[in-house]
Formats: structure tokens, C-alpha cells, sequence
């Protein structure tokens, strides 16, 4: 059985008549053991974009990549592979076998390399459709708890209107867990991130089709080592308090206020996914009633979740003092990752200024995130940003756009943009 | 359908309707008021609060009246468990009760209170450990419950005479005195040797039927507050502020001054003498006996204007003494709570007042409404 705990990081002390309270909560899971060790089932899909634009290097690339994907997925994993057009078809077990998952083992995957070798490419671009057929097909095993896909596309959602896109990730939330990835330069970074999101998953650019197949073996890696499949973040708030936000801060920014699901009137549960031997840190902060000085109160309780029953719990208190060398102080980590949120932001809205043409709010943006970078120390963020803007003066947020900037490092920069560094301790 | 504005949140104070199911200021519950407003039919069993009492988780929540969770903060409004040691409530007779509470300001609750009633008598012990010295909650604590035990097992007997009973109740309280400070020194071992040992005020008022002997050490306080009459400060501090008050500085100013709260006598190692001043005082009618820290009469010092504060209360949450103390409590912390608030009440039983004073060094109070009073004689020995 997995081990969760919390530490909590903040400083209690509020300042006369001050209401809003900041913690970083640090939660780590140990002993999670490989997926499938602490409950039924484990089901894998792999989702290919076969559509037109894929003929040539893509897709053999791709093909290769769900190969490599496939050997990764241990014996007795429920598995599947889909490939997606604008409409969605069942690549493995082939269409007219009677059920559409089958449990690994060598028979099946040597069928299963020999049915993606057969994979040709036509047609458009319809994600939703792959999304809904992933989840019917997970549906047929009903004993799998622990689900997740991989998604490959090098395009556009061309032949749907985007809100049917957005439709059915609001309808699939909760079902399955989908990494999105996306090859060359065609594609919408916009697009796969809100499949990630929602679906609890990472989105990422691969720019050369020669490195799907190793992207691949790490996600698949990376999932069937995950032993637990669900736990939740729950945050209770006392009476009358709110919480104004709930945000996961690493390894990638995600705001998951709005995830809120009640568990009572003062508690809330935000869906974390399947967890491994990892730690991730969540900021919350929740408003309360000032108190006189001298006063403590809990402010909230951050605790994990799993099959209902809660593991550990943080604690956020609030003591209200008169002493300003004790209210002042910012806790590092809240203001690491305050910087650290607002940079995936800004970044995000550059980007989009500079795509609709606005270079004005473009470069304000973008250099605010140099600077936000700078001080954080997010080096990687830094290099990225490097190469879509000239920095003049780092410290002050001074930078030009670059005229000749390539696509591929404006959204790579984009991907990246929620990749957050650990605050240094 | 008018909502009156008519009622104070229990927890924060605020204003809320009376239809009001929880404050709209702090979210706390007001379903039941904090302080128990009912007076309670039967006398509480007298608890025995030790100063290593953890937390207060299993009690309900004081300030919602919610669940306390293990981890030692309420399970609806957030608010800190307190422990035994900072707020305790004792009602060892329907006329007696008080409540120690550790305030808003301080860490911890260096005040302590211990009470006694049977039918030869009433006690009321305050201490108030001295915030400068380190670990003076252990003496406080050691410090009252020693001279409540040596009250109780030493009372003046009936077969003394009426005239003799001031000065072997005065005699008493300076035994209690003394083994207070023995206490003490058991207590807080070898801290006994620090630069500044653990040490505390005293104040113990016994309530012998009308007549109503009190002794102390420093800044803690003995009132009388009648129904009917002139309410009076009974002790008279040994502080820098009376010293200041005894040279013509009023009282006002010179209780807010910086020397105001440096007391010129305690109990504790370091003391320089540790037998109290007492006085005697035989009271007309009834009426409330107040014993407290300066925790409560920081903001309330004149007898006058505490008179009015119990009696204020009393109309709000009846005559049950600890009710009224936790009310008094309460208007404190409300107030600031800079400091540990302590505040014990009893009433003398009627029954005794057809008892004639006598020529004894006693002070006789003169009926209401009085002419004119005698002055405080406090019997210095």
C-alpha cells in the first residue's frame, strides 16, 4: 500500500485585519508499487493519428512508436490501439473480434505490431471521435480502474468544430487518463493541452518524428509504474471561509479550483489521477474572517485521498500578530511558485498576442516572463524564451520579438510553459 | 419580516439576526451561545485541571461548539482547541464559580484559580503567574491550589466567636499564604535558583456568611459589589500604580503607566515576604464577591464601573456565577485580552446575614443606602 505525506510551507503569521491565507503543500507518495499491484486491473490504449497528413515519415514513425509502446505494456494489461481519422477505428483487437480490449501476452502482442504494421493513412482530423471510441472501448473492462491512453497527432482538429472537441473532454473527465503528444509543426498546442488538462495528463511537442518511439516507451513506463490509480486532493475550509484557489505548482502548473467536487459543505475534492513513487506541490489559498490579534485558526486542511479514505493530512493555520517582522516574511515557496504560475501565463498570453498580431501586449508578456524567469531561476524557461525574443535587459523584463522566430520553438516554449522548476531549499 | 439586529456573535463579536444559523463575520455556529447563558441545576463536579493537560481535543469547540478533531482544531470553524491549563471553568457550588482563561495576547495561561465550598466555607484563590519569569504557570498553579486546600482544611470553626472571627480567618489566610509559597517551591524544583524563579500574585477572599475576609499579594483583586449599595474595592494592590495612586497621581493615569503592572509583592522564591495584607469586611444584604486578575480589571478598574459590567451580564445570562465569570471572560477578550483573565464570583448565603457585626477589627458595611462609609482599615501584619 502506497505511503502519502504532507508538508505544508507557509508563514502562519497574518498581519492585523489580514484575511488571506498561502500554503505550498508538498505531498509525496512512496510504495506506490507498479500499476495494477493494489487493485484490479490496468487498461492501456494507444491512439495514432492516421489521418491524410500523417503518409510518409510520420507515419511510419508512429507506427514504430506504438510498436515500442506495445512491448512496454507488461503481460495481463488490458490493451488496445485505435487509429484516428475523422472518424475513429479500432486498429487492435481487430475490428471483427468480439471484444475490444484483450489482456497482454506474446501472442497477442506480436498481433498487435503485425495489425499497426497494416496501418494506412487518409482521411481528416476529428479527435473527439477518438477520444469517444477510447472510452467505450475502456468501458468493456469495467474491472480496469486504472486507465490510461497515449494520443499521437501531427494536425489540426480540422473536420469538427472545436467545441465538439470540448464536449467530449467535458464528457470523458473522470473516465481515463490521456498524455497528448503532438509531432511537427502542424499541430494545435491550444488543442492537445486541453486534452491533457482535462484528462489529467502532459502535453508535449516531439519535433523530430525519429524521437516518438522513445517519448512513447517513457510514457507507457511512466504510467505502468504508477500503483496507485486515483487518489484526491481534498481541501476543507472552515466556515465561512473561501478558497480561492487550489493550484497544482509541480511539476506542471494546473489550476484545479474549478475541478471541485463536494465531499461536505467545507470540504471539496480535486482529481489528482494515478500517482507513483512522485511528489507534487499544490498552492492553496482560502480567505478567512480576520481574527483579533492573538487569534489562531486553522485555515484549511490539505489532505490525500485514495478509494475514499484520507491517507495524510496538512495543515494551514493563521495567527494573527501585531508584529510586521513576523506578518511580512513571505514564505519562499509561496513566492517561487506565485512567480513560477504567473510565468505560465504570461507566456501562454504572449504567445497568443503574438499569434493574433498584437506585438505590443506580445512583448510586454514575453518580457515580463523573462524577468519572471530570471527570478525564479527557471534556466530551461529562459533558453526557451530565448529563441522567440532578443533579451535586452533581463532584470527589468526588456526584450524585442524576434522577426525570424521558428514555429516549432514558439510552441515548444508554449508546451513547456507550465513546467515548473522546484523551489530551491 | 424584519430581522433585528439583537445579538452578538459568540465568537467574534459581530452583529447578526437573530434568525441567523451562523455569524455571516466568522462562519461560527450560533445554534448555541459560547458561554453557558443557562445556569446549571446541579453544581459542577470540581474539575482538577493539571498544567500538563495536552489539548482539549474531545470537548467540544468553544468558540462553535462544533467537533474537535485530532489534530486539535474544530472540525467546522478552525478555531485552536484550548487546553485544560488555558480556560477552565470551576462551580464547586451553586454560588461559586469562576473561570481562568488564558486571553487573546498571551502564549500561555500563567493565571490560576482554585475554589472551595462546603458549609463552613467559601474560598476564592486567584494567582496570577509573573509574565517575566519563565514557568510561572507551574507556581500559579501549585501556589493556588495549596492555599484553597489549607483554607478548606482550616476553617474557622462555629464555636469561635463572632468578634474573634476576622483576625482567625485573617490568620488563616496567612497560613494559606505561606504554604502557597511553599508550594511553589516544590513545583518548580530547580528552577527555584534562575535569576528571575517562577513566581505569582496571590488573592483569596473566604466568605463566612455576611462576613467576607480577604488577604493578597500583589495586583489581584478582591471586590464587594452589593444589589443595592456602594460597590467597593475590598484589597488595594501592592503595585506601582497605588504607589503612584498613594502620592496623588489618579488613578486612571497612574494604572496606565509603565510602572503600573511592577508589583511590590508576590509569592515565590525571590520574594521578599510573603505574608499578605487582609482586611475584613462584614457585608449588609446581598451581593457578589469578585476575586480576579488584572486581566479582567485592566479594562474595568473602578468597583463602580465593574458593578455595572456584573450586573449588565447577569441581566443577560442570569445569576450562575461561572456563567457570569465566562461572560466576564468573554467582554475581555473582546476588549484586547492582553493578559491571562481570571475572575471568580460567589455569593455570601442569605442565611447568615441576621449575624450582628461586632467591635471586632471588621469593617461594617452600612446599609443601603449608606450615609457614609468607613474607610478600609486593611489589618497589615
Amino acid at each position: 500500500m502506497a505511503e502519502f505525506r504532507t508538508e505544508v510551507f507557509q508563514n502562519e503569521f497574518l498581519s492585523d485585519g489580514a484575511t488571506d491565507v498561502h500554503a505550498i503543500v508538498t505531498v509525496t507518495a512512496a510504495g506506490a508499487g507498479p500499476a495494477g499491484a493494489a487493485q484490479g486491473g490496468v487498461a492501456e490504449i494507444v491512439i495514432i493519428d492516421t489521418s491524410g497528413s500523417m503518409e510518409g515519415a510520420n507515419l511510419a514513425a508512429a507506427k514504430h512508436a506504438a510498436q515500442v509502446a506495445i512491448d512496454q505494456i507488461p503481460d495481463g494489461t488490458f490493451f488496445a490501439v485505435i487509429g484516428g481519422s475523422h472518424v475513429a477505428q479500432r486498429v487492435f483487437p481487430l475490428p471483427n473480434w468480439a471484444v475490444a480490449m484483450v489482456p497482454m501476452d506474446d501472442r497477442a502482442r506480436s498481433d498487435a505490431k503485425q495489425a499497426i504494421s497494416g496501418i494506412r493513412s487518409s482521411g481528416g482530423t476529428a479527435m473527439s471521435t477518438w477520444l469517444r471510441l477510447a472510452d467505450i472501448i475502456f468501458a468493456t473492462v469495467p474491472q480496469a480502474t486504472q486507465r490510461h491512453a497515449v494520443l499521437l497527432t501531427d494536425g489540426k482538429n480540422e473536420s469538427e468544430a472545436r467545441t465538439e472537441l470540448s464536449r467530449a473532454v467535458r464528457d470523458l473527465t473522470g473516465h481515463f487518463q490521456c498524455d497528448a503528444r503532438g509531432v511537427g509543426e502542424h499541430w494545435e498546442v491550444d488543442e492537445l493541452r486541453e486534452i491533457s488538462t482535462a484528462l489529467l495528463g502532459t502535453v508535449d511537442l516531439i519535433a523530430d518524428p525519429a524521437d516518438i518511439a522513445e517519448d512513447f516507451r517513457r510514457i507507457v513506463q511512466t504510467s505502468m509504474a504508477r500503483g496507485v490509480a486515483s487518489a484526491e486532493l481534498r481541501v476543507w475550509a472552515p466556515q465561512g471561509a473561501q478558497v480561492l484557489f487550489v493550484r497544482q505548482v509541480a511539476p506542471t502548473v494546473e489550476d484545479l479550483t474549478t475541478r471541485r467536487t463536494e465531499v461536505n459543505a467545507l470540504t471539496g475534492a480535486y482529481a489528482t489521477g494515478s500517482w507513483g513513487d512522485e511528489s507534487r506541490d499544490y498552492h492553496v489559498a482560502v480567505r478567512v474572517a480576520s481574527k483579533p490579534v492573538g487569534s489562531e485558526q486553522l485555515a484549511a486542511r490539505v489532505q490525500v485521498a485514495v478509494g475514499g479514505e484520507v491517507l495524510t493530512s496538512g495543515l494551514v493555520k493563521a495567527r494573527w500578530t501585531d508584529d510586521d517582522a513576523l506578518s511580512a516574511r513571505i514564505s519562499p515557496e509561496v513566492a517561487h511558485y506565485t512567480g513560477q504560475a504567473e510565468l505560465a501565463s504570461v507566456i501562454q498570453e504572449g504567445l497568443a498576442a503574438k499569434a493574433a498580431g498584437d506585438e505590443a501586449t506580445a512583448t510586454v508578456k514575453l518580457g515580463r516572463a523573462v524577468q519572471l524567469a530570471a527570478e525564479t531561476g527557471n534556466e530551461e524557461a529562459t533558453s526557451r524564451l530565448r529563441r522567440v525574443v532578443e533579451i535586452d535587459d533581463e532584470e527589468k523584463g526588456t526584450v524585442r520579438l524576434k522577426r525570424n522566430a521558428a514555429k516549432l520553438d514558439e510552441m515548444a516554449l508554449d508546451t513547456a510553459s507550465t513546467k515548473t522548476t522546484r523551489v530551491r531549499r | 419580516m424584519d430581522h433585528v439586529v439583537s445579538v452578538a456573535c459568540p465568537a467574534c463579536g459581530a452583529a447578526v439576526h437573530d434568525s441567523d444559523r451562523f455569524c455571516e463575520g466568522c462562519g461560527a455556529a450560533l445554534v448555541a451561545p459560547a458561554a453557558p447563558a443557562e445556569p446549571s441545576p446541579e453544581p459542577s463536579p470540581q474539575p482538577s485541571p493539571e498544567p500538563s493537560a495536552a489539548d482539549g481535543a474531545g470537548a467540544p469547540c468553544r468558540s462553535c461548539g462544533g467537533v474537535v478533531a485530532a489534530d486539535g482544531y474544530c472540525e467546522q470553524c478552525g478555531a485552536l482547541a484550548v487546553s485544560e491549563r488555558d480556560h477552565w471553568s470551576e462551580r464547586p457550588a451553586p454560588h461559586v464559580g469562576g473561570v481562568c482563561d488564558r486571553g487573546r495576547r498571551h502564549a500561555r495561561n500563567e493565571d490560576a484559580m482554585a475554589l472551595h465550598a462546603d458549609g463552613a466555607l467559601t474560598a476564592l484563590v486567584v494567582c496570577d503567574g509573573v509574565s517575566s519569569a519563565p514557568d510561572s504557570d507551574l507556581a500559579s498553579l501549585a501556589a493556588a491550589r495549596a492555599a484553597r486546600d489549607v483554607l478548606a482544611a482550616g476553617a474557622v470553626p462555629a464555636t469561635v466567636t463572632e468578634a474573634a472571627r476576622p483576625a482567625a480567618w485573617s490568620a488563616l489566610l496567612v497560613d494559606a499564604a505561606a504554604a502557597a509559597d511553599a508550594a511553589i517551591r516544590g513545583a518548580v524544583g530547580d528552577r527555584a535558583g534562575r535569576a528571575e524563579p517562577p513566581s505569582c500574585t496571590f488573592v483569596a477572599a473566604v466568605v463566612d456568611g455576611p462576613l467576607v475576609v480577604t488577604g493578597w499579594l500583589g495586583d489581584s483583586r478582591t471586590y464587594w459589589l452589593p444589589d443595592a449599595g456602594t460597590p467597593r474595592q475590598l484589597s488595594a494592590d501592592d503595585s506601582g500604580a497605588n504607589e503612584l495612586i498613594a502620592r496623588g497621581v489618579p488613578r486612571a493615569q497612574a494604572e496606565s503607566s509603565p510602572t503600573a503592572h511592577a508589583i511590590t509583592r508576590w509569592l515565590g522564591p525571590d520574594a521578599p515576604d510573603v505574608v499578605p495584607q487582609t482586611t475584613a469586611t462584614r457585608t449588609q444584604g446581598p451581593g457578589w464577591v469578585l476575586v480576579c486578575s488584572d486581566g479582567l480589571w485592566n479594562y474595568c478598574s473602578e468597583a463602580a464601573d465593574l458593578d455595572a459590567l456584573v450586573r449588565d451580564v447577569e441581566a443577560r445570562v442570569g445569576s450562575a456565577p461561572d456563567a457570569i465569570a465566562a461572560e466576564l471572560v468573554t467582554w475581555a477578550n473582546a476588549q484586547g485580552g492582553h493578559d491571562n483573565i481570571t475572575v471568580a464570583l460567589a455569593r455570601p448565603t442569605g442565611d447568615s446575614l441576621q449575624a450582628e457585626p461586632t467591635g471586632s477589627a471588621a469593617n461594617v458595611e452600612a446599609a443601603p443606602p449608606p450615609a457614609s462609609r468607613p474607610d478600609l482599615d486593611p489589618t497589615d501584619r
